[in-house]
């Protein structure tokens, strides 16, 4: 009981103050964190994903300049193996020169899905980090 | 190889590797980087040719040697690898 009322007494006038970050607090009430995922739902990160045609045409032009591909046979439905005759060493090379193209790490599980110029598009085009 | 679409354990981690290679080389001096990088490709072409793909005790061996080289080449004071070529 003594206890309970001690705590009670020392509740009532504990203040911890809100510490808030400088540039939160200069931006405005909200912080930034929660302000990044206030906006994930809004237009200016919707206009981070790329338009899946521009990203097709660029990865084409990747595959397209690589050294061992003949540019021909490049296609938006190419299979790196079966359609342009890359083998796996090939194939980690191309997806390395994809990351250079869209300036943004592909991890090695997803680097390895990738086999085709559409899985390559359907990843990069889904990536919000592909600029 | 291209008939296999499903890569094993053993295939998957040769290819982690490789990747590996080219990530360290990235962060060279740009001839160096393409030193490292023709260097490195024809150093693993080379093995996927001539290295029995059953053979997995010389593959691990060369795995291991390999993952070795790697952490020596991420060390920044490291600005590039050299070949010795021995006759055989």
């Amino acid at each position: 009981m003594a206890m309970a009322a001690a705590r009670r007494a020392l509740l009532t006038h504990l203040r911890v103050p809100v510490a808030r970050p400088a540039a939160a607090a200069a931006a405005g009430t909200v912080p930034v964190a929660a302000r990044r995922l206030l906006s994930s739902t809004t237009e200016e990160t919707k206009g981070s994903f790329l338009d899946k045609g521009e990203v097709a045409d660029r990865v084409v032009s990747v595959v397209k300049n690589f050294q061992k591909v003949e540019p021909a046979k490049v296609t938006p439905t190419a299979h790196f193996q079966k359609d342009l005759g890359l083998d796996s060493l090939d194939t980690v090379e191309v997806v390395m020169a994809f990351e250079e193209e869209f300036g943004f790490e592909i991890p090695d599980n997803e680097a390895e899905k990738i086999d085709s110029i559409k899985s390559a598009v359907d990843f990069i085009a889904s990536h919000p980090q592909a600029k | 190889m291209a008939s296999r679409p499903k890569l094993s354990g053993i295939q998957k981690q040769v290819l982690t590797l490789y990747r590996g290679f080219l990530r360290t080389a990235r962060l060279k001096d740009p001839e160096e980087r393409r030193r490292i990088e023709s260097v490195v490709s024809a150093e693993f072409r080379d093995n996927a040719r001539n290295v029995d793909r059953r053979n997995f005790v010389y593959i691990e061996y060369l795995l291991r040697r390999g993952k070795r080289q790697l952490e020596q080449l991420k060390n920044p004071d490291i600005t590039g690898l050299a070949t010795l070529e021995v006759k055989k």
